[in-house]
């Protein structure tokens, strides 16, 4: 098979200047990706049922914990919620949402503050239609680990994320904060 | 903002859309047993509904449409001979 073979030199301690390939080798990795993904969550799900929600949901969480790290404190949540944007960036790009006749984003209740975000692109979302996989599964949980660790982390408060709706397109989400730190 | 159109020729009455908005956004009009849109404005172009219409008769405009990655016929081409 002809390939368009990279000959140079390499040294490890040398970062090279570009990384060679170009775009469309890349989106052919990130497929590949995908569908490693995609099959590594449907076998953990066949072998740990439920569990592998719980799994996937702490290693989001994780992350989320380390991202929030690099973001300024608040206690504002929309503010908070603006710098998770910045940091998820296009290919997780979400916007807070409410229903037409609810007056701000935010709604209390009990002590917890609530706030839908509705998630319009999302890479896990392509990864299992990629693969034919239903949403809600264990991957989804990485993402509300991740919305979660990074939320607690920057406001110092305890919180957790339901989904309320999904499809194809765009995905409902409430996040709900309970305040009076961890 | 969102302009969801029906097509009124192909809509079945099934009332499919209107079990599976979660935003109450449609009503079956059960005397000419076409769905109808009744709350456009709280839309949020999530699209379950075109997954579920057995004919194929809703229209979204104006929405934000997601990224697809998935559907590119080359790429899925090259990867087919991988995995
Ligand atoms: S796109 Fe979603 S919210 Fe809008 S009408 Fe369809 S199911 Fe309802
Ligand atoms: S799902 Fe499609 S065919 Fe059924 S009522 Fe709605 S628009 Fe009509």
């Amino acid at each position: 098979m002809e390939i368009d073979e990279v000959r140079g030199d390499f040294k490890p301690e040398i970062i090279p200047k570009e990384t060679q390939g170009d775009i469309d080798d890349y989106e052919e990795a990130l497929h590949v990706l995908m569908k490693f993904i995609g099959s590594m969550s449907s076998a953990l799900e066949q072998v740990s049922g439920r569990g592998a929600n719980a799994i996937v949901y702490q290693a989001g969480k994780r992350m989320g914990h380390e991202a929030g790290k690099l973001m300024e404190k608040t206690d504002d949540i929309e503010k908070a919620l603006g710098e998770m944007g910045d940091i998820l960036g296009k290919e997780f790009y979400f916007e807070m949402w409410k229903p037409s006749d609810q007056e701000g984003y935010t709604t209390e209740n009990n002590g917890e503050t609530s706030v839908k975000l509705l998630f319009m692109d999302c890479v896990v979302r392509q990864a299992l239609r990629r693969t034919g996989l239903p949403q809600k599964g264990p991957l989804c949980y990485l993402l509300y680990g991740y919305m979660v660790g990074a939320v607690e982390e920057v406001m110092d408060i305890k919180g957790k994320l339901d989904i309320d709706h999904f499809g194809p397109n765009a995905c409902l989400k409430t996040l709900t904060i309970k305040w009076g730190g961890k | 903002m969102v302009k969801i159109k029906v097509d009124e020729d192909a809509c079945v009455g099934c009332g499919s859309c209107v079990e599976d908005c979660p935003n109450d956004v449609y009503e079956l009009d059960k005397e000419h047993g076409k769905t109808v849109v009744v709350k456009e404005e709280d839309c949020m172009a999530c699209l379950s509904c075109h997954e579920i219409c057995p004919s194929q008769a809703l229209e979204h405009n104006d929405i934000h449409v997601a990224k697809r990655l998935y559907i590119d016929r080359k790429v899925n081409r090259a990867l087919n001979k991988i995995i």
